[in-house]
This record gives C-alpha cells, sequence and structure tokens, in this order.
C-alpha cells in the first residue's frame, strides 16, 4: 500500500513539474502551427526525460548525491562554475514566466490587473513553499495539476482522425523550417534542465535509498507518461480547435480555449485550474531548482527537509530567485515569448547537465550493482547526442524561421 | 516594407480575427464566462492595435509597391478591433457575441484573401 501510495506521489508530482508554461504553450503552438505530423517529437522528448530521471533518481537511492554536487564533482571549478551560471539564468527566466503565466491565468477569472495577479501568485506559491511539507506541495499542485486532463477528454470529443493522430508519431522528412522549430522545441520543452535538478533534489528531499528503486522507475516512467499523455492530449486538441481556424496560439488563453469549444464553460474552468496549479507547480519546482543548485554549488546546508529558517543561506537564496522571477515578471515581458526564449535557448545548456547523470550511471565503482545496463547506456548515450545535436539546430532555427513565427 | 512582412502582419490579423470569431461564438450561444470573455477579447484588440501600429509606421512604396494593401490591412485592423470591442464591452450579451462572430468571421476571410492576393 505505501509503495502504490509511494507511486500515485511521483505520478502527481511529475504533473506538477512536467507540465509547465513552456508544454503547454509549445504543444499548442505545435498543433495550431504544425498539427499532428509533430507528435513524434513528445514522445522522443518524455523517454529521454524518463531514462535520464531514472538514472539520477537511481545515483541518489545509491550514493544520495543530486545531480548539480555530481556536476561539481565531474567538471571541476570553472566548467561547474559556467554550468551554474548558465542554469540558473535560464532557471530563472523560466521561473518569470510561470510567474507571469500565473498572473495572466488568474487576471482572465478577477479582471484586476496581470502585474497585482503576478503578486498575488507570489504570495501564495511562497506561502505554499514555507508552510506546506515537501511531499504536501506534491499533492496539492500535482492532484488539482490533473485538471489538465479535460485537453484528453477534449481531444477524444472533438473526434480526431485516429489514422492521422496514428500516423504523426512516425517521423517523417519535412522540408518546412518551421516544422522542425517545432519539433525541436517540443524536444526541449520535456527536457528543460530545471526537471532534472528538481527531480534529484527531490528523491533526496524524500530520504530515497536502494529500497526505492521501484518507486523511482515508477515515478520516472508512469509520471512523466502521463505528463507526456497531457501534452499529446493539447496538441491534439490544438490541431482540431485552432489549425483549421488559421488561429496561432498566441497566449494562455488560447491555450484554455482550446478546452472551451468541446465542453463551454466547465471545460474552461477546468483547463485554469490545470493550467494554474500544473504552472504553480512548476513555479515552486524552478524556485528550488536554482536554490538546489546554488547551495549544492556551493557545499551548503539545503533542503525542505529541515526547516528552513535553519538554513539561511539556502533560505535566502529561494527568496531571492523568487523576488528575480517576480521582478522579471513585473516588467510586463510577455510569457509566451519570454518561455519560448528558455526553451530554446536551454538547448545549449542540456548536454552540461545530462553528461554527469551518464558518467556516473555507467561508472560501476560508483553504483555497483545498480549500474547502467546496456539498453541504458544504449539509451542514454544515444540522448546524449540528440542533445548536443539539438544544442547546435536550436539557436539556428529559432532565427531563421523568426521563433517558429 | 517587403511583402512577406506585410504577409505576416496580415496573417496575425487573420488569425486574431478568426480567434475573435471563436470566442464570439462561445459568447453567443452562453458557453464562457463573461470575464474570462472580456479579458481575452481585450488582450486580442491590443494584439491588433499593435500590428496596425506598426503597418502605419511601416514605409512602403508608394508605386508599384505593397503600399495599397497596407492600406487595406490598417482598414481591416481597425473593425477587427472594433469587432473586439463588441465582446468587451458586452461579454455576456448573446446577440452582441453572434453580431461580432458573424462580422470576425468575415474580416478573417477578408485578411486571408488579402494576404494571398501579396
Amino acid at each position: 500500500m505505501k509503495a502504490v501510495l509511494s507511486v500515485a506521489l511521483g505520478v502527481i508530482a511529475a504533473i506538477g513539474g512536467f507540465v509547465d508554461i513552456g508544454d503547454l504553450v509549445f504543444n499548442a503552438q505545435a498543433g495550431s502551427s504544425v498539427g499532428t505530423p509533430a507528435l513524434w517529437a513528445v514522445p522522443v522528448g518524455v523517454l529521454g526525460i524518463m531514462i535520464f530521471a531514472e538514472m539520477s533518481g537511481r545515483i541518489v537511492a545509491v550514493s544520495n548525491k543530486p545531480n548539480f554536487v555530481l556536476v561539481k564533482e565531474r567538471y571541476g571549478r570553472n566548467l561547474s562554475t559556467f554550468t551554474l551560471v548558465a542554469s540558473l539564468v535560464l532557471t530563472v527566466l523560466t521561473l518569470g514566466a510561470e510567474l507571469g503565466g500565473l498572473g495572466f491565468a488568474l487576471n482572465y477569472f478577477f479582471d484586476v490587473s496581470v502585474n497585482f495577479f503576478v503578486l498575488v501568485a507570489l504570495l501564495a506559491v511562497a506561502a505554499a513553499m514555507y508552510f506546506l511539507p515537501f511531499g504536501g506541495l506534491e499533492r496539492v499542485f500535482g492532484y488539482l495539476g490533473l485538471a489538465l486532463l479535460v485537453y484528453l477528454a477534449a481531444s477524444i470529443k472533438l473526434d480526431p482522425d485516429w489514422g492521422e493522430i496514428g500516423r504523426g508519431f512516425v517521423p517523417e522528412s519535412h522540408g518546412a523550417a518551421v516544422y522542425w522549430y517545432f519539433i525541436v522545441g517540443l524536444v526541449a520543452a520535456a527536457l528543460m534542465p530545471y526537471e532534472i535538478y528538481f527531480y534529484s533534489s527531490g528523491a533526496v528531499e524524500e530520504g530515497w535509498d536502494e529500497r526505492d528503486m521501484k518507486v523511482n522507475r515508477a515515478n520516472a516512467f508512469i509520471g512523466f507518461g502521463l505528463g507526456g499523455l497531457i501534452s499529446v492530449a493539447i496538441l491534439v486538441a490544438s490541431a482540431q480547435v485552432l489549425k483549421p481556424a488559421g488561429i496561432s496560439a498566441e497566449s494562455v488563453g488560447t491555450v484554455a480555449l482550446v478546452s472551451e469549444v468541446p465542453y463551454g464553460e466547465t471545460g474552461l474552468i477546468l483547463a485554469f485550474i490545470g493550467i494554474l496549479f500544473a504552472v504553480g507547480g512548476a513555479t515552486i519546482d524552478t524556485a528550488f531548482s536554482a536554490a538546489y543548485n546554488l547551495a549544492q554549488h556551493q557545499g551548503w546546508k539545503w533542503g525542505k527537509r529541515f526547516r528552513l529558517l535553519n538554513e539561511p543561506r539556502f533560505t535566502l537564496s529561494l527568496v531571492g530567485f523568487l523576488l528575480l522571477g517576480f521582478a522579471i515578471a513585473q516588467t510586463g515581458v510577455d510569457p509566451i515569448s519570454l518561455t519560448e526564449y528558455a526553451v530554446i535557448f536551454s538547448i545549449p545548456v542540456l548536454p552540461l547537465t545530462y553528461l554527469p547523470i551518464l558518467l556516473v550511471g555507467n561508472d560501476a565503482s560508483v553504483m555497483g550493482k545498480h549500474v547502467n545496463g546496456p539498453v541504458n547506456r544504449v539509451l542514454g548515450w544515444g540522448y546524449f547526442g540528440l542533445i548536443c545535436l539539438l544544442a547546435v539546430a536550436a539557436p539556428v532555427l529559432f532565427l531563421w524561421t523568426n521563433g517558429g513565427g | 516594407m517587403q511583402p512577406e512582412e506585410l504577409a505576416r502582419s496580415i496573417g496575425t490579423l487573420e488569425s486574431t480575427a478568426a480567434e475573435g470569431a471563436l470566442l464570439a461564438d462561445d459568447v453567443a450561444r452562453d458557453r464562457t464566462k463573461a470575464t474570462f470573455a472580456r479579458v481575452h477579447a481585450r488582450e486580442l484588440g491590443e494584439t491588433v492595435d499593435h500590428e496596425a501600429e506598426k503597418l502605419n509606421d511601416a514605409e512602403a512604396e508608394p508605386k508599384g509597391g505593397v503600399a495599397p494593401a497596407k492600406v487595406r490591412a490598417i482598414e481591416l485592423a481597425d473593425r477587427i478591433s472594433a469587432e473586439l470591442g463588441r465582446i468587451q464591452i458586452a461579454p455576456d450579451s448573446e446577440t452582441e457575441g453572434r453580431a461580432a462572430e458573424e462580422s470576425l468571421n468575415r474580416l478573417s476571410e477578408r485578411a486571408g484573401q488579402l494576404a494571398e492576393g501579396l
């Protein structure tokens, strides 16, 4: 029963951390612009995050070392500092986008001002981070984030062409740069670095050891799989509602409108509940990830499992990152554009994030009997090669297609 | 202003008008929250106004260039913005919603035709 409950917690935790503002927007934009032929990119990205999340969870269970400790140990001072700065810049940009997204989502219901609701969101998120235990954060934001399953129901109710959807999962050669821009973006949105930082640090927070290998696998495969299913559903529903009408998804409101078409007001409310809690969960994940990375790099005591007031440096950095994200959101920058930049320009940082996991996962002297098997090695190196390829292609495609426009 | 830049701008108008029509249809059928309809219509209106400003500021060759199409695009933007304003003002009026939906669908089609003619 305890194992089942742990898996359930992992499933809902993955919803909060996986379907963030970047995933919501990129999936809706891909559906409205390219349509179902872009579907295959989602499982490619989801399988990648599953493999590396499982590996990083296994490393924590064996060695109790989260990802940024591995970065520091494997890279030496200069490269680890560069990786820290790059990851912090991108994570804080993403945090700003998430807070901005929350401000927009709340304003759709109360019509005061986006900036006011960014402040409300900041205070609500900070209160949740302070008062709720780590498991409580996962449960509240994960359970309510499941409202996004309305997109799965919507994509079925809209009566799609199932043959076309099936063909969408088969990669095809394509000459249009915009198509490849969205393929790269969809893969990258699934592999955002903060997800892996949060996952491995979260495993330390939850005190995983070698007895938790099954829970780790279930978290990685079922949890991220469910997140991937929601991503697919958003893309399919957007392809059915927006693409035929020639509508480009440019705002959170457009993403919500997709579920209003089949289900009316109920669909709209469920979509916004899901968006609020999934993006709220992602806000918490990004803020913690930034503070975890800094603390792990600097060798500070860190973690929600201790009382935050007993860890002044970790807690101050957490507050500082939240305020930086808030300042970015308050500039009035469009969170959708911000998240597009964050997704695309996170790709060059991906190899630096994922290489240490692969090296330690393959290292029998650290991992013992839990070292990567042949399948994990092949998939791990295969994905690392893909990530390196994306790191080169992403900025080029972004400039070439004018950001997919 | 180059034809492809103008086409991109008109594409934004076409897409925004189509989205406005979708929203207006939900207003007409009482299938949405009034606050959402108002805020989203305002957002769409701001997008169109911004596009109209960009079009107005862009320089186009008066003869043999895209200047005539640019003027028509600005006129279209103005009309799309006005229709979105109807939803914003009366987001709970089914009559206004129906009227806005029909107009916005027509304007979206016209924008599409204008872009095709470039």
